[in-house]
């Protein structure tokens, strides 16, 4: 009887792992949900909607998108999709800010729990008012060189990517600003608008409508690259002028999507081939530049360790402005001294 | 662009848009959903556009924005209903209406308080549109005045001006119902610096809390614990009352429109607040110019016209910054301009560059949705004031499932409902004592403004107290405060009898 029993389970446990190799195997077999963790029109979910459109051709199955905003930092959204069976029908859309979610309380995952794909994402650049009397960064960290925390700085909101690359800034020039934290990107930029603060720090995406139609005057861009912007002409890299820089800049936007690192080894294949090749669709290039992104396309490993060194980075900020209420270490979050 | 070409232009996009009988459907739809958002307490105007906006992604962008903005000009509009039938605002937009609405209706004249509603609605609407389109860059230029300072006294005088307004003996008692409420809502982790205020350790109340479940418990648990207690229903019907506009009644209150729509606009210019204060800023500058201001708060026409010409006019004042500088007026319009960039449009200084048409077309869309609003309207008013003929005994069963169901569908954390049953407890012993319950909704919706406002401008002014009595709108802002705690004070009517006696001798 025993026997039997174990004859039994063998033959269902290998029928299992045979039919879900198969599944594997035959993968995609029916339509994939896409689980944005940001609410429909935002950054994230407009990349997702086209990724999502394009990866679907190759596929061939539809990838539905829907949203699941909600909870600390994106995190209603990553457990959901946590929960979802590993077998690749559930992928995340996600963006760079969600890896601040452990530290803040959200959930108690760390980023390796995913296998990413990173789109892109808007380069930072710094901006004053258009009736600034600055025309160059020089100038400006000049004078605030003589005169430490004499100059407002706006950057979105305390812990946001805008707000890491301003402490960059401050950190690769030796400047001291006087940070004033706004609740998003858009207030941020309204405040150099109306003379509130003398500068903000925000995407290009963000910027580039009020920089064409004379509202904000840019400086620099906080990436190793010029930038070419019709109607205006072009932005220096504020490397040039600021080598030191290059040591903690660039932090990058890094908007894309993800499945859990569970899901079989040849699902995770054929996504990132279908990633590739979407990568590669015109209507992404286009889409890129119509929108000032600069794409990616890094998948697996090297998408990890890109968001590796984010969490790192956001998870540790977030802890020495007092918004962290899990510790780092607690979690397991290197320092970024320690990551490399 | 020239005024004829201009013209051309709004003529052919009404005309496209109306040749589709698809677009027809999805207006009058879209706006009936509106109506219905923004009646049902607990679903607001932010939340409709919100959930309408992923539903829009496969469409044009002109039938997307006609869902849209039928969606937020009905849900604006609809909030009216449950606040003049059951003295229960269906958004905090409409509290000011319930002040007039619902003693007409107690009157007798429910109908008659919707159909004044309805087209004081579409007036505000339509007169919201066109300042939009002859003065955007003018309005958009205003609103760039405003900073930290301004947003701080705006609030703070948000909070007062519906205090003074709803107390029905002791001005003062509406007062400490926005402090109360003011103190409610620094609860949380302050925006600023993070810290964590009045939280308790518990992770829920980490995020502050939220509005729709305070708005629910505080207007809806005090009306539904009255109403059995009293075991009466909530309203009577004895005549039906005229739903069609009373051109007379609005004639009569020419002024009283014109004001509110300048009101109802400008504060919709004003980023980041909106319908939600606009309501009371008229309804107490209609009051105050008024030759009988005792009639306020009985059931007088003219507060009603006075708050909802203005909440709906916001709707105009609120595109206007939105799409000349792609800054959102109010919180559905901070939804709206997600729902553009779904569809491609990055709304800033430079649309009128890259699209100049864009402009006209969306104030075509905008007329046709008050159109819109006002048809359904017409239609629906008639049949929900049937509802006050229910009995009790079965109405009021649902009124408290739709609360308790408001407050859960946002978020579906079930610690909203064990919130809004605290609070509406609260807000019924407030009532009791004759504690006005509006000012302290107002103070959790304004406070959070308030509180970062003031200390981010402290925080720009390195503590300097000075900008608030140099920058021009400032002054005018702090006379106003002041003035109206004066005029309140018992000393200042004091001063005044004496003042006056002298000259009687």
């Amino acid at each position: 009887m025993k026997k039997i029993i174990t004859t039994l389970a063998a033959s269902v446990l290998a029928t299992t792992i045979a039919t879900s190799s198969i599944a594997a195997d035959r993968y995609p077999e029916r339509d994939i949900t896409n689980v944005v963790v940001w609410s429909a029109g935002g950054g994230t979910d407009v990349v997702n909607r086209m990724i999502s459109a394009e990866m679907a051709k190759s596929l061939d199955v539809n990838i539905n998108v829907t949203n699941r905003p909600g909870g600390v930092a994106g995190s209603l959204g990553m457990s959901y999709v946590k929960r979802q069976k590993a077998d690749g029908y559930t992928l995340v859309g996600l963006s760079e800010s969600v890896v601040g979610s452990a530290v803040q309380g959200g959930w108690d995952q760390k980023m390796s729990v995913w296998y990413p794909f990173i789109v892109g994402g808007s380069p930072d650049l710094i901006s004053v008012s258009a009736d600034s009397k600055y025309t160059t960064l020089q100038e400006l960290i000049a004078d605030v060189k003589k005169n430490p925390r004499s100059i407002k700085a706006s950057a979105g909101g305390a812990g946001s990517i805008h707000h890491l690359n301003l402490l960059a800034l401050m950190n690769g020039t030796g400047a001291e600003f006087n940070y004033i934290p706004y609740p998003g990107s858009a207030p941020a930029q309204t405040a150099v608008m109306t003379g509130e603060v003398e500068l903000v720090i925000t995407s290009l995406a963000e910027q580039q409508q009020l920089i064409k139609g004379g509202k904000l005057k840019p400086l620099a861009m906080l990436v190793a690259d010029d930038q070419a912007l019709d109607g205006f002409g072009t932005i220096p890299s504020a490397f040039k002028a600021f080598p030191e820089l290059q040591k903690y800049l660039p932090i990058m936007q890094a908007i894309g999507l993800a499945v859990s690192q569970d899901v079989p080894d040849n699902v995770k294949a054929k996504l990132t081939k279908a990633f590739q090749s979407a990568m590669g669709s015109p209507v992404i290039h286009k889409w890129a530049k119509d929108n000032f992104y600069v794409l990616s396309g890094l998948s697996g490993a090297e998408a990890s360790k890109e968001f590796a060194f984010l969490e790192s980075l956001f998870s540790w900020t977030l802890n020495d402005l007092g918004a962290a209420k899990v510790s780092p270490s607690t979690l397991g979050i290197p320092k970024l001294s320690e990551l490399k | 662009m020239d005024i004829l070409a201009s013209f051309s232009v709004f003529g052919s996009t009404l005309l496209s848009l109306l040749s589709s009988p698809t677009n027809l459907m999805i207006l009058m739809g879209a706006s009936f959903f509106g109506i219905i958002f923004g009646a049902l307490p607990g679903l607001t105007a932010t939340l409709g556009v919100a959930l309408l906006t992923t539903l829009t992604y496969g469409m044009d962008v002109n039938t997307a924005l006609i869902a849209l903005l039928g969606l937020y000009v009905g849900a604006i509009y609809g909030g009216s209903y449950p606040s003049i039938l059951i003295n229960i605002p269906g958004t905090a937009a409409a509290a000011a209406t319930a002040l007039d609405g619902f003693p007409l209706a107690q009157k007798g004249e429910g109908g008659r308080a919707l159909g004044l509603t309805t087209t004081a609605s579409l007036i505000g609407t339509l007169l919201g549109i066109l300042v939009l389109v002859i003065a955007a860059p003018l309005v958009a230029q205003m609103a760039l005045q405003f900073t930290s300072f301004e947003f701080f006294l705006l609030a703070l005088f948000g909070i007062l001006i519906s205090g003074t307004l709803t107390s029905p003996d002791l001005v003062i008692k509406g007062w400490i119902a926005g402090l109360i409420g003011l103190g409610l809502s620094t609860i949380g982790r302050d925006p600023l610096q993070f810290f964590p205020r009045f939280t308790f350790d518990m992770p829920d109340l980490d995020q502050g809390l939220e509005v729709v479940p305070v708005l629910i418990g505080a207007f809806g648990i005090p009306q539904v614990i009255k109403a059995l207690r009293n075991r009466e229903s909530l309203g009577v019907m004895k005549q039906f009352g005229r739903i069609l506009p009373e051109w007379k009644t609005l004639f009569k209150n020419r002024m009283n429109i014109a004001r509110s729509s300048m009101i109802g606009i400008g504060i919709g210019a004003v980023p980041g607040i909106g319908e939600d204060i606009a309501g009371w800023v008229s309804y107490g500058a209609a009051k105050n110019t008024s030759k009988h201001p005792e009639t306020f708060g009985k059931g007088e026409p003219q507060g009603i016209i006075a708050s909802e010409t203005a909440n709906n006019a916001c709707i105009g004042g609120a595109l206007i910054p939105l799409l000349t500088l792609g800054i959102p007026g109010s919180p559905p319009a901070a939804m709206l301009l997600g729902a553009l960039m779904l569809h491609g449009i990055t709304p800033g200084p430079m649309i009128v560059v890259e699209s100049p048409n864009f402009l006209i077309e969306v104030t075509a869309i905008l007329v046709l949705c008050s159109i819109a609003m006002w048809l359904n309207g017409m239609f629906l008013a008639k049949q929900v004031v049937k509802v006050l003929q229910i009995p009790a005994s079965i109405f009021l069963p649902v009124v408290t499932l739709m609360c308790i169901l408001g407050s859960y569908a946002l978020g579906l954390n079930i610690f909203n409902l064990y919130l809004m049953v605290i609070v509406g407890v609260f807000a019924y012993f407030l009532d009791e004592m004759k504690y006005p319950i509006s000012p302290l909704v107002i103070g959790v919706i304004l406070g959070p403004m308030a509180d970062e406002s003031l200390r981010r401008a402290l925080m720009v002014s390195e503590g300097d107290l000075m900008p608030f009595i140099e920058r021009p709108i400032c002054i005018a802002l702090i006379s106003i405060i002041v003035l109206i705690v004066m005029t309140k004070a018992p000393f200042y009517q004091q001063c005044k009898k004496s003042f006056f006696s002298l000259f009687k001798k």
